[in-house]
């Protein structure tokens, strides 16, 4: 579909763009990006006037730290941020545990089924459990598993990406040291667990990064899970703040949302290279 | 996707490899058996019960109905509406987060001094809980207070409540979720432009190509594979938008921004309706089928995809 271009058309076109005109759109993008999360920042330090205040004002008049324990008085944080803790930790390891095994043998094993187990986990990924949530609450109450740990945690350890990501990094690993353990005679088990597991540990490293984020930020599946005040997480104690103080003091629920945020902002602070990597790594 | 190749082996270590190759099924075991249970099974009751009368808060018997449950989705106006949202939200969402994406990417192809610094900035969003930062959008699309209205206020014109009244609900939930997406499609092309080798672009430029046209002969012809599937799992991610909806419209007003999932967990989680909740969870997961499958087809066309 080549058209004829005319010729101050061309020479328009042909101009590099500039370095300035670069940096004004990244600069933009990143604003827009990024200035939401520094809005809500200074927003939980506004007092209640001056967050609803025309014009606004950009850093608060006064400093009004208290708006944080004003969240902890309103709402049981101390315990959201427990609960979010225990789901998340569990059902990372739990990921990053199911999926190491069966992305290993996926990629190494030969066993007859292998490629029908495959199949049904692609076809899987077409299927978000969302999709599914009103029988698989059934199948949780009739466990007794609704408003329990186990409830939020283990219907979510099973990751078929987990699972194509191990896949895919064993496939190009290296099986030379795993074949000369074999021979020198170590069993399958024994060279997973010597051998392979600690070669697997930048992709472990990365693929818990991305399982424990993804585990904190999870709101459905809790949403569903959970009725019970006692077992809500930092999502689901944040979300009934708008519900129980709607339209009021914005100030308090910025507060409370950046409660939220930090875990992630922090951890995203410290592993930002390993997380960009990993995000990309998923295409190649 | 490729298989991992087979080692042409002599036929005894052949029988060896069978043997070890058994040890697959308790490394898949625990990942097999928990999406079994709950995955595959509540999703062939969701097939299954499409066709009955179930009603999860009830204790009466359940009764085949046959397809009443799928006609009945036209009976009222809400299930329709719900269809049209959700087209609205792909339509909107799935072209805006890859072009954006795509230029942010290519404006950092070349070394830029703070590219990385940027780079982390704009992925931001898609990293952050989402039901934080729809509560900052609560915030910013505000009537009285909130940034999106200060200028409207300025010139002494009326505040738009952007979240309660369409279609600016439903506009506002796109461009939360564009917001929430550019990072991460500005991350997956950035990777594909970076293996494409700096010498197709010289040639292009000895050849006198200008920027726009190295850019359209070169790059979007060679990250084709990446815009598929990027197009695909940015309509299965629209078509799943839930987080956003709850916490900024609720699905309001008026049904107007329930997409057919929100209205599958309206019809499911707050008015019991079973046999409704669950025909809508397979039209929906049809149509999920149907355009990753065109999609595919269509992108694919040339280079083919691979999902790896």
């Amino acid at each position: 579909m080549t058209t004829q271009a005319t010729p101050t058309i061309v020479r328009w076109r042909r101009r590099p763009v500039s370095t300035t005109f670069r940096y004004l759109v990244l600069i933009l993008a990143a604003s827009l990006a990024a200035g939401p999360f520094l809005w809500m920042l200074l927003s939980s330090l506004k007092s209640a006037g001056e967050i609803a205040a025309f014009p606004p004002t950009f850093f608060p008049r006064e400093w009004h730290f208290e708006n944080y324990s004003e969240v902890f008085l309103r709402a049981p944080f101390g315990q959201y941020y427990l609960n979010s803790l225990i789901v998340t930790v569990a059902a990372t390891a739990g990921q990053v545990f199911t999926s190491l095994l069966a992305g290993y043998a996926f990629a190494r094993l030969d066993f007859p089924g292998k490629n029908v187990v495959f199949g049904v986990l692609l076809a899987a990924l077409l299927v978000p459990f969302e999709l599914v949530f009103s029988p698989l609450v059934d199948i949780l109450a009739g466990l007794g598993w609704i408003n329990t740990y186990q409830g939020l945690i283990v219907p979510n350890i099973p990751s078929i990406l987990g699972v194509f990501l191990f896949r895919q990094f064993f496939t190009n690993m290296s099986t030379e040291i795993e074949e000369a353990a074999a021979l020198d005679g170590a069993g399958v088990w024994r060279r997973f667990w010597s051998i392979v597991a600690p070669m697997a540990m930048p992709m472990i490293g990365a693929f818990t990064i991305l399982s424990f984020v993804y585990n904190w930020n999870n709101y459905f599946f809790q949403l569903v899970v959970v009725t019970k005040s006692e077992l809500f997480t930092v999502q689901l104690g944040l979300a009934l703040f708008r519900t129980v103080d709607s339209a009021s003091s914005f100030n308090i629920l910025m507060a409370a949302s950046t409660l939220a945020v930090v875990p992630v902002a922090i951890v995203y602070l410290l592993l930002q290279k390993q997380i960009l990597n990993a995000v990309s790594g998923q295409l190649r | 996707m490729t298989l991992p190749a087979k080692h042409p082996a002599p036929s005894r270590a052949l029988t060896s490899r069978q043997r070890q190759g058994l040890f697959g099924y308790p490394f898949i075991a625990p990942t097999a058996i928990l999406l079994s249970v709950f995955y595959l099974l509540p999703l062939l009751q969701t097939a299954f019960y499409s066709f009955t009368d179930w009603n999860p808060s009830s204790f009466s018997p359940t009764r085949p109905v046959g397809f009443d449950n799928y006609l009945g989705l036209f009976a009222d106006g809400t299930f329709v509406k719900a269809l049209l949202a959700t087209g609205a939200l792909v339509i909107g969402v799935v072209p805006l987060s890859l072009g954006l994406g795509m230029l942010l990417a290519a404006l950092m192809r070349t070394p830029l001094r703070g590219r990385s610094a940027l780079r982390a900035l704009i992925f931001l969003p898609f990293i952050a809980p989402t039901v934080g930062s729809a509560l900052i959008f609560t915030y910013l699309l505000t009537p009285f207070g909130g940034l999106a209205n200060a200028p409207l206020q300025a010139l002494g014109l009326p505040p738009i409540p952007f979240l309660s009244t369409a279609p600016w609900s439903l506009i506002s939930v796109i461009v939360f979720t564009v917001w929430t997406q550019v990072g991460y499609t500005m991350i997956i092309y950035s990777s594909a432009m970076a293996v494409i080798p700096e010498s197709y672009y010289e040639a292009a430029r000895i050849d006198g190509a200008g920027t726009w046209r190295q850019f359209r002969s070169i790059t979007i012809p060679l990250i084709r594979p990446t815009t598929a599937f990027l197009a695909v799992t940015g309509t299965l991610g629209a078509l799943q938008a839930f987080t956003q909806i709850h916490v900024l419209t609720r699905g309001g007003p008026m049904g107007s921004s329930a997409t057919l999932l929100y209205w599958i967990y309206q019809q499911g989680f707050m008015k019991f309706n079973g046999g409704a909740a669950t025909a809508g969870a397979i039209v929906l997961l049809l149509i999920g089928i149907v355009i990753a499958a065109v999609q595919l087809k269509v992108f694919g066309r040339r280079e083919g995809v691979e999902i790896q």
